[in-house]
């Protein structure tokens, strides 16, 4: 079989296909819905696949021991939903501030708190970003259809490794539970990137130096390097320190390694936004309103256009400045209180900036769009 | 040999005044009682009172074991009086020492076996040439102190028949010759006290001591061995150089190497740094390193094997 | 392959020497404990390439610093949790979680019950000093009745965990205690507890002299030390004997070992039996 194959696949289950295919051989996860779903197929998938599954005692366990596994040297992830996410926090921060590669998915649902476990939501777009406390790195990714979840899973792994940073897969419960149809390429050709390694013959190894691309190489436990990996703040040798320039320069290194390289990280999608008047800003299966919103909108002699970015942190400014430019008018659909708006009036300025907000465990339909930029444009 | 009591004249003479006392003495294991046993036993087999009495209760293995035994025609005390007893009979050497002063003076009689049996706390200190606390007094000293003694290496001449655990039974030999009663007697009170298959050595052991005293009671220089000149002072511990590295840039002045110290040889100085006060007493034995919580404390040991030690 | 083995133990092979001296307060029991960690690893001649230390939070987290081998210090409580996912995808490993009382029993105590249950082999040691000392001296599981904190200004009037009854309880294959006076004996618990296969649970009764002890007048360093040895402290538990708590007498030594699978092991033989099923299929 050379030919890609077609599969029609649960976003979930596109989501696990998705990371056994980018080489993940360790997943760790306790029970949420609506992500449930993922673990279960983990736990039949990677046995063959010589991996490793295992349900911990609880989502801070779960992201600890994908950690550990990843500083094993195995690709790792972990998956889960709001009230789980907001455990994982914690580790998190240890993962962005060691460096360690991993993949957490994390399938919104209502909230605050147990919230409402079976609804979507977008209400952790803020969390994803600044969830953990300090200043961090992080990426996250929204894929908006399934085959997207599967794309951009296999994208998560290889920017974690690319860059030794917790990545987080960001969808809601719609996408997670569409059944819809995936191309799947063949194992070996699906694009997969491993994080650089030391040999372990180095005479002089630092294991948090920066490298041209501000990424330190990893060592890896039995390979002969024995470095010290700590929560602490830390100099390139490894070790604490509380020496301020040294401190600064290690914190400024975690967030540059992001900001500097943002052109491989970022991606987005447009949808007729050459001559928008409107634009409209949405990630998820808001997007997917969205796009039938314009051309409803279009249709109606209404110059609307979609930018929806892929990559949602570091979110793509200076794209969406661009297509933003000529327009009058951002809409922020969202199902939540106002997240990702806050980003948009950052980017574009709060004057050109309207908002349409759900929070009833509801999906944003076409229709709630289209009479939202009506009246607007009225 | 003129004091020494005479069973066969003690009814109607010496013990008409009073009876004849003999102190058995030794350690825990020796043999102390069956010795007593086996005299209470011959006073009986002349008609006599006996009384005996002991103390082993608390002696383990290597423990202080005492036995007292009186017999005459009439005994009521069951114990001796310093300075009363007729025969000390002490079957370890230090033991005999601790009680000499139960002997009478004038006539007692001390038979020792000068094997040494000494205590782990007598020697706190497990090096080679450290000072022990035990008796320094040779065999030659401790004869000439008392007014008839007999000092023998009994359990060298019991391992020298095929059974060290004898000793008991030489010592028994050695004692019989002091105490006219005749050689028969003995051996069928010890016929009584050991098991069976044992028989045939404790009698080989009796003869042996008995041999042994014969010759003693008629030159007084045979009475101890010469030979034996005390070096009891040493530990028998193999030898061990002993190198001590304090790392001073390590040491945080805690404290637990100086106060744990079992023999106390290391101290804080001025700087509140530790330093080996006192090296010569050093035994090697790892503790301050063990418990330095800093790492500061290397001890290196080289054990040498010494030609003395062979044995 | 270990050029060690046949040399003496030399504690310096097997520490960070340009991270010395550590720093650990003066007569802090730590670094005893880690001394007889190093000792066990050396005598079961444990490659240090392919040993793994895993620490928490607290004075106790700190002390896989100084350890020449792969070292990880992780987040408060949850280090047997990182450990549980190193050990799963790394079996070559050996894998030691240092750990203390407050972070294994307080935040970590569901990740210790879990991972006694669980019975991967890891080897954890939990160094009990009986208070949060990193933090000041804040009471802890293990703090004793009546002791004085910072937080218990009034005297401690929460019960005693025993951790090596509740990782018994919990299923733990292997437990063991020793307190730092007995170093050989620690040692030889520690390098049983590594042998064993399967999880080993060891409590290292450890002494915080310079926040606990000298707040509750148990003595300079070398005193709470000796204390140690002539009964495990029987005084400083009162008379505590409900079943989940601490006895007034530790027992030390080996306190339970039970064959039971080894999690990783089992994991392992039922994925090669679903491969080759794949396999049979294909």
């Amino acid at each position: 079989m050379t030919t890609p194959s077609l599969a029609s696949l649960h976003g979930n289950r596109a989501c696990a296909a998705g990371a056994i295919a980018a080489g993940c051989r360790f997943f760790a996860g306790y029970p949420i819905t609506p992500s449930s779903e993922i673990a279960e197929q983990m736990s039949r998938e990677l046995p063959r696949a010589e991996g490793v599954f295992i349900q911990m005692e609880d989502e801070i366990s779960s992201l600890a021991a994908v950690i550990g596994a990843s500083l094993g040297g195995v690709k790792a992830m972990t998956a889960t939903s709001g009230p789980g996410f907001s455990l994982m926090q914690e580790n998190l921060g240890y993962a962005a501030m060691t460096e360690v590669p991993c993949v957490i998915v994390n399938v919104m649902r209502g909230g605050p708190s147990t919230g409402m476990p079976t609804r979507p939501s977008q209400s952790d777009i803020m969390q994803a970003r600044w969830g953990t406390h300090g200043d961090h790195p992080v990426i996250v990714v929204a894929p908006a259809s399934v085959q997207e979840i599967y794309d951009e899973t296999i994208r998560a792994f290889n920017l974690a490794e690319e860059f030794r940073t917790p990545v987080i897969v960001l969808y809601d419960e719609v996408i997670a539970h569409l059944l819809e149809s995936v191309v799947l390429p063949q194992r070996d050709t699906v694009p997969t990137m491993t994080r650089k390694w030391a040999s372990g013959e180095e005479t002089t190894f630092l294991p948090y130096a920066a490298t041209e691309d501000g990424v330190p190489i990893m060592a890896r436990p039995g390979d002969g390097h024995r470095v010290h990996v700590t929560g602490l703040t830390h100099t390139p040798d490894g070790f604490p320190t509380q020496r301020p320039d040294l401190a600064a320069k290690a914190t400024q290194r975690l967030l540059d390694k992001i900001e500097f390289n943002r052109d491989r990280i970022e991606r987005n999608e447009t949808f007729d936004i050459e001559d928008a008047d409107v634009v409209i800003v949405a990630i998820g299966i808001v997007a997917r309103a969205a796009r039938r919103a314009v051309q409803e909108l279009r249709s109606a002699g209404l110059r609307a256009g979609l930018f929806r970015p892929v990559t949602l942190w570091p979110f793509p400014e200076d794209a969406l400045r661009e297509a933003a430019a000529k327009a009058t008018c951002v809409l922020v659909p969202e199902m939540n209180a106002g997240q990702l708006a806050l980003e948009v009036e950052r980017v574009v300025g709060p004057g050109k900036v309207a908002r349409l907000n759900r929070i009833d465990g509801e999906p944003i339909a076409p229709a709630d769009i289209v009479r939202r930029v009506r009246e607007i444009a009225a | 040999m003129s004091a020494a009591p005479n069973i066969e004249t003690a009814p109607s003479t010496v013990a008409a005044a009073r009876a004849t006392n003999v102190m058995v003495v030794g350690v825990g294991g020796q043999g102390v009682l069956m010795i007593s046993k086996a005299l209470a036993l011959i006073g009986q087999k002349q008609g006599l009172q006996v009384k005996q009495s002991e103390v082993h209760g608390m002696a383990k293995r290597g423990g202080v074991v005492f036995s007292h035994v009186r017999f005459g025609a009439e005994v009521w005390s069951p114990t001796i009086c310093k300075g009363e007893a007729d025969v000390l009979i002490a079957l370890e050497w230090a033991e005999g020492l601790r009680w000499l002063e139960y002997l009478r003076p004038d006539t007692g009689v001390f038979i020792a076996d000068t094997r040494r049996i000494v205590p782990p706390f007598a020697c706190r200190s497990r090096r080679r040439g450290a000072t022990m606390a035990y008796a320094r007094e040779t065999p030659a000293e401790v004869i000439d102190k008392v007014s008839e003694g007999y000092a023998l290496d009994a359990a060298a001449i019991a391992t020298g028949l095929g059974e060290p655990r004898a000793a008991n039974t030489v010592l028994l030999g050695v004692l019989s010759a002091s105490m006219g009663v005749p050689v028969a007697e003995w051996l069928a009170v010890l016929e009584m006290l050991v098991p069976p298959k044992s028989r045939a050595i404790n009698h080989k052991a009796f003869e042996a001591g008995r041999a042994w005293a014969e010759a003693a009671h008629d030159d007084a220089s045979l009475r101890f061995d010469a030979g034996i000149t005390g070096d009891v002072t040493h530990a028998d511990m193999a030898e061990v150089s002993v190198r001590l590295d304090i790392n001073a840039a390590w040491c945080k002045g805690c404290d637990i190497c100086v106060k744990l110290c079992p023999e106390r040889c290391l101290a804080l100085n001025d700087h509140q740094v530790a330093y080996l006060k006192a090296p010569q007493a050093c035994t090697g034995c790892h503790v301050c390193e063990w418990l330095c919580p800093d790492f500061a404390i290397e001890v290196h040991t080289t054990h040498q094997v010494s030609m003395t030690v062979s044995e | 392959m270990n050029d060690l083995l046949e040399a003496p133990f030399d504690v310096k092979d097997y520490l960070r020497l340009e991270m010395m001296p550590h720093f650990m307060c003066p007569g802090c029991g730590h670094g005893i404990a880690l001394r007889c960690l190093l000792w066990a690893v050396h005598e079961l001649g444990i490659d240090k390439n392919k040993l793994a230390i895993v620490c928490g939070i607290g004075c106790s987290g700190r002390v896989g610093a100084y350890i020449d081998a792969n070292t990880f210090h992780t987040t408060h409580g949850r280090p047997l949790a990182f450990a549980t996912g190193l050990k799963l995808a790394r079996p070559d490993l050996t894998v030691v979680v240092i750990t203390g009382d407050g972070d294994c029993l307080a935040i970590g105590g569901n990740h210790l019950i879990h991972a006694c249950r669980r019975n991967l082999d890891l080897t954890c040691l939990m160094l009990n000093n009986e208070v949060y000392a990193m933090t000041g001296g804040q009471v802890s599981p293990t703090t004793a009745i009546d002791r004085l904190t910072t937080t218990t200004p009034h005297g401690n009037a929460e019960p005693t965990f025993d951790a090596c009854r509740l990782a018994d309880a919990a299923g733990a294959s292997f437990v063991g205690r020793e307190v730092t006076r007995q170093a050989p004996a620690l040692k030889n618990v520690i390098k049983a507890g590594l042998a064993h296969e399967g999880f080993s649970f060891i409590e290292v009764m450890s002494d915080c002299t310079e926040i606990y002890g000298r707040k509750n007048d148990l003595g300079e360093s070398p005193e709470m030390i000796m204390s140690q040895k002539s009964d495990m402290r029987p005084e400083a538990f009162g008379n505590v004997a409900d079943q989940p708590f601490r006895a007034n007498r530790l027992r030390a030594g080996i306190i339970a070992q039970r064959d039971r699978p080894e999690y990783g092991s089992v994991y392992r033989q039922r994925a090669a039996a679903e491969q080759a099923k794949a396999k049979a299929k294909s």
